[in-house]
Formats: structure tokens, sequence, C-alpha cells
């Protein structure tokens, strides 16, 4: 595991108590990634921070937290002042209550993390949590501060580990009364319904993970692939290429420039 | 109340039946508490600015393009035109590749959920795929373009009506076998679990999103007005783990189990050290003990 853990803090169950790390389930990090770029120069493109009335560059010390008070009052908070913030729910995952796994409908689930054991003493603390869940199918139910807001957070067993959920708000799920009216009341015909069982049955597949794999990325890897191939192309002086108008002027060394000059050259400007 | 608005208008499609359907965002993000970037020194609040690396300029973002890095320091440039044309062109439909069964569902693909409805005259059909997908247990597989970007939608019967959620690509998803790989292959047995089971049952209770509250904002509204009343809050201490030998002690304390019943049963000597441990915990078992105990944070 060379992932950094997002979150270390405890996991309890009554007097039980172990280490635990968490880190998110979802990750940008084999996604094709693009930096952003000034076209007209090429360089790459950094923010900063300035300031909003004198415009000029704010230093990352001289950052500071503001809540709001008043229209242009702002009450400051250092981050070791937020760090006073501590509610249990910060460093530990209590499970105050366990429901039937089924009982939490899946829209309510919002971000999957991956709970592990932090330290070999916590090990076996785990293992007893994670398989009495699995043991009496049930999920565990928690508070954990996650990004400076309190969640409620599920816990479900998984293999060697527990995924922890974030779920949403009561606020946060819209009722599906004003969405699921008068057209879907409609009845299925039961005379189509055995064809419809015979489709489903005929279509129906084992998940496969290749079922979300993304045309587009792969799109997007082959533009790339090309467009890399005719930067170089001019660097290796092949002729006959025609792509050095397409290229972007990435030019990195006077070396590289000459190069691509010589091997512009001797396609003599179609 | 008024109807509202679809998100997106299409066609689910399944073998040749095709119906009109409309989605409908099922969930939003609440806002919650925010701060904002201040300059310590002005006090004013700070904003962004995008500028050239090198030579220090403001860019505007007509002029940002993305660029994928190939060499140190060189990059392929795609115009956002290119990145556009590699989205395939949207034909509004929801076409069912597969079906799966709800038992296979890999829920950490879950993105966002929408609710999926018919749109004018579509009843038919979609009570027809809705009732056909409940009874045979399984959701349904779609790929279709929304808001500009190919998504994978895994559709599934929601009382009256479907809902579908938007997956995260297979590469967005990291393996759970490889998060979990460094565990132990430890499978807890007898006693511990049995008492763990126990105390499982006692805390059974359901979930409800309406009445958790966010303690986080009540915590901060405190702290600014200790702030502003130049208070400065207590720190809080750290839990502290159980060791691996006061597990089942622990567990036996947790469980609720008395000193008098464990001392009847056979373990008499390690209850009774775990008794007198008890005792002395017991008062401050409710109101968070001001010494840390053993077990407890």
């Amino acid at each position: 595991m060379a992932v950094r853990p997002y979150w270390k803090g405890y996991l309890k169950l009554s007097l039980v108590t172990c280490p635990v790390q968490m880190m998110p389930a979802i990750s940008e990090s084999e996604k094709v990634r693009f930096h952003t770029l000034n076209r007209e120069t090429q360089n790459r493109v950094e923010s900063r921070f300035v300031d909003a009335v004198t415009g000029k560059e704010v230093k990352e010390e001289d950052e500071v937290k503001g809540y709001q008070r008043g229209e242009d009052e702002y009450v400051l908070l250092e981050d070791e002042e937020l760090e006073t913030v501590a509610l249990d729910s910060t460093r530990t995952i209590d499970i105050s209550t366990f429901t039937p796994r089924n009982s939490i409908e899946w829209i309510w689930l919002d971000t999957p993390y991956y709970l592990s054991p932090n330290e070999p003493v916590g090990e076996e603390a785990f293992c007893v949590i994670r398989d009495a869940m699995e043991a009496q199918k049930m999920v565990g139910i928690s508070r954990l501060v996650i990004s400076r807001r309190e969640r409620a957070v599920m816990l479900e067993p998984r293999g060697k580990g527990i995924v922890l959920w974030t779920l949403r708000y009561g606020d946060e799920v819209r009722g599906e009364a004003a969405y699921f009216t008068a057209a879907s009341e409609v009845k299925a015909d039961s005379e189509m319904m055995p064809l419809v069982q015979r489709l489903i049955k005929k279509l129906t597949k084992d998940w496969n993970p290749k079922m979300v794999a993304d045309p587009v990325q792969e799109r997007l890897v082959d533009i790339i692939a090309a467009k890399k191939k005719a930067m170089k192309r001019p660097a290796k002086a092949k002729p006959g290429s025609s792509s050095s108008q397409a290229t972007p002027n990435n030019v990195i060394n006077i070396m590289d420039a000459l190069k691509k000059s010589v091997a512009a050259e001797s396609r003599g400007r179609k | 109340m008024v109807a509202p608005r679809a998100n997106w208008k299409g066609y689910i499609k399944f073998g040749e039946v095709t119906c009109p359907v409309a989605l409908y965002t099922a969930v939003s993000s609440s806002e919650r508490i925010s701060f904002n970037t201040i300059n310590r020194k002005t006090g004013n609040r700070v904003k962004r600015e995008f500028i050239d690396s090198e030579t220090g300029r403001p860019v505007n973002a007509d002029d940002q393009v993305k660029g994928y890095e190939v060499d140190d320091g060189r990059y392929v440039v795609l115009e956002p035109e290119e990145i556009a044309a590699a989205v395939p062109d949207s034909d509004k439909t929801l076409k069912i590749e597969a079906f799966i069964p709800c038992s296979q569902v890999d829920t950490t693909y879950f993105d966002k959920p929408y609710y999926l409805a018919p749109d004018k005259t579509g009843g038919e059909a979609f009570a027809l795929l809705r009732d056909g997908m409940s009874k045979a247990k399984v959701a349904a597989i779609a790929k279709t373009v929304l808001f500009r970007r190919m998504r994978t939608v895994l559709i599934r019967a929601h009382g009256k009506g479907l809902i579908a959620a938007t997956l995260n690509f297979d590469y967005e998803v990291r393996s759970s076998e490889e998060a979990f790989a460094g565990l132990p292959d430890l499978k807890i047995e007898g006693e511990m679990l049995e008492l763990a089971e126990h105390i499982i049952r006692t805390k059974k209770g359901s979930f409800d999103a309406g009445a958790f509250d966010d303690r986080y904002e009540a915590a901060v509204a405190e702290l600014v007005k200790a702030k502003i009343e130049g208070r400065s809050l207590p720190k809080k201490k750290a839990p502290i783990a159980s060791k691996p030998g006061d597990l089942l002690k622990a567990l036996r304390e947790s469980a609720g189990l008395s000193a008098s019943k464990s001392k009847s049963k056979r373990k008499a000597a390690n209850a009774n050290t775990s008794a007198s441990r008890q005792k002395a915990e017991k008062p401050s078992a409710k109101s968070k003990p001001a010494a840390p105990s053993r077990q407890a944070s």
C-alpha cells in the first residue's frame, strides 16, 4: 500500500478501540491528466492568490480562514484553533448503531473509503468488529468529521477490510414523489411480462469491470499518442512528415530547435 | 406542486423496445459551513489568479489550453474542440447493454443517482422494464452521453420508478482487494465473535438521515464565539487503543457481562482481574472519564 492514508484515527465499538486508517476508494490517479498551459507561450499556468482589494500576491503563510460575521467582517480562525474543534468524531469512529445491510438504500451512499487497521496492535480488534458485522449481516452507523463537516457514515465489511461510506444528509436526497407521477403508475402488461423476462434473461451477464471502461479516455490516449509521435518525428529527422503545422511549438532547447529546423528544411517545405 | 424540470430527456432502449424517459437529479450537495480565505495582513479576501509560470503574467481563461505532459517539460496540446470531438455524438438513448444480478452490483462504482421517469407516453414500456428487472432481481447497464460526457449508468427498479446512477470508470475505482492485501488473514471465532455479535445485537437500530445533525457547524460557531470573547477552547485527548491482551476483556465488559456473571463462568481467574478494573471504571463510564481508562477513550 503505497498510498498515503487520507485519514488516521480510531475505530471504536463500545469499549473496544483500535487504530485505523482510511483512504478514498475513488482515485483520479489513472485518469489522463492534463495541465493547463498558456496557449501563447506553451508554459504551464499556475494559480496564485492575490488580495481582492490591493491585487497584490498573498503568500501562503498570510492566508488565514475567515468566518464571515458581517458584510466585510470576518473572524479569523487559525488552523490550530480549528483543530480545537475536536468532536469525538474527528478522531474516532464510534459505532453507535447497527442496522441490517439492506435497510440503507443505495441512494444514501455518497463517497466510499477503504478502512483498515493502522497498527498490528489493532488488527485483532478490527477483525472482531468486521467479522461480527458480517456474521450478523449488519452494517455499522457512526459519525465522522471529514473536510470540516460531520458526516453520518456506514461501515460495511468487505473481504479483509471495511468499506466506509459517507451517507448523504437528509436534505440532500430529493423526495421521489414529485418525479414518479401518473406516468409511472401504469401497470405492466401481464401478457408481455414473460417476453420481457425472457429478454432480460438473455441479456443478463455477470458483472465485469470492463462494463465501465471509458471509450473517451481510450480515444484521448490515442490522440495524445498520435500527437506525440508527430512531435518526435522531426527530431528523428524522418523525411516525409507533414505534421509540423499541427505540432505545438514545444521547443525545450536549442538542439531540439535546430533538429526540428533541419527536418523542416529537408522536407523542403511542402 | 410545480412539475420538476428534467435534467436530461431521451430514450431508454432494451432489445427493440424504446420508450421516452427523463432524468431528474435525485441528490444535491448541501452547503454547510464555509470559510473564506483572508489575507492576514490586510483583512481582505483573496482571489485566485492564473499566471504564466515563466513570465508571471496573468493568463485569461481564453488563453488556457490543456496540455498532456509527454516528457519533462514537453506537452501535447489539446484544444477544447479536440477533446469534445473525442466524445461521440449523443444519440439521446440509454441503450441497455446488459443486465446484471443486483447481488453482483459493486456499489463502490456509484457516482451520482438520478430519478429516471417515463416522459409523456412512455409509461407502458417503462413499467415492463421496471417490473421485469424487479422480478428478475437485476439492474441494467447502459452507456450514453450525459451532459457532454460519455457515462455508464446502472439502472435499477425503485418503487414506481427507476433510478439511474452514473458509475465511475474502471480506472477510477481502487481495487478493494489490493487496498486490503496487506491485512492479515485473521478469522475471528469462538467467544470473541459471540461477544461482539451480542454487542451488535444490543445496538441494533435504524438510520434516519433526517434526524442526523452536523455538530461540527455548531462547534465552529462555539469556537467563533469563544474567539470573539477572547477565550480558548480546551484540547481533546487522543483515544487509547485496546491492547490485544485486553481485547477479550474489553469485549466482555462491552457486552455488559457483569463481574458476577463472568465469575460464574469457567474463566474465573480472568474475570476476577477484569472485575476489579471494571469497578474502577464504572462511575465514569457514562460521562466522559476524566482520567483515561485502559480501554475507553
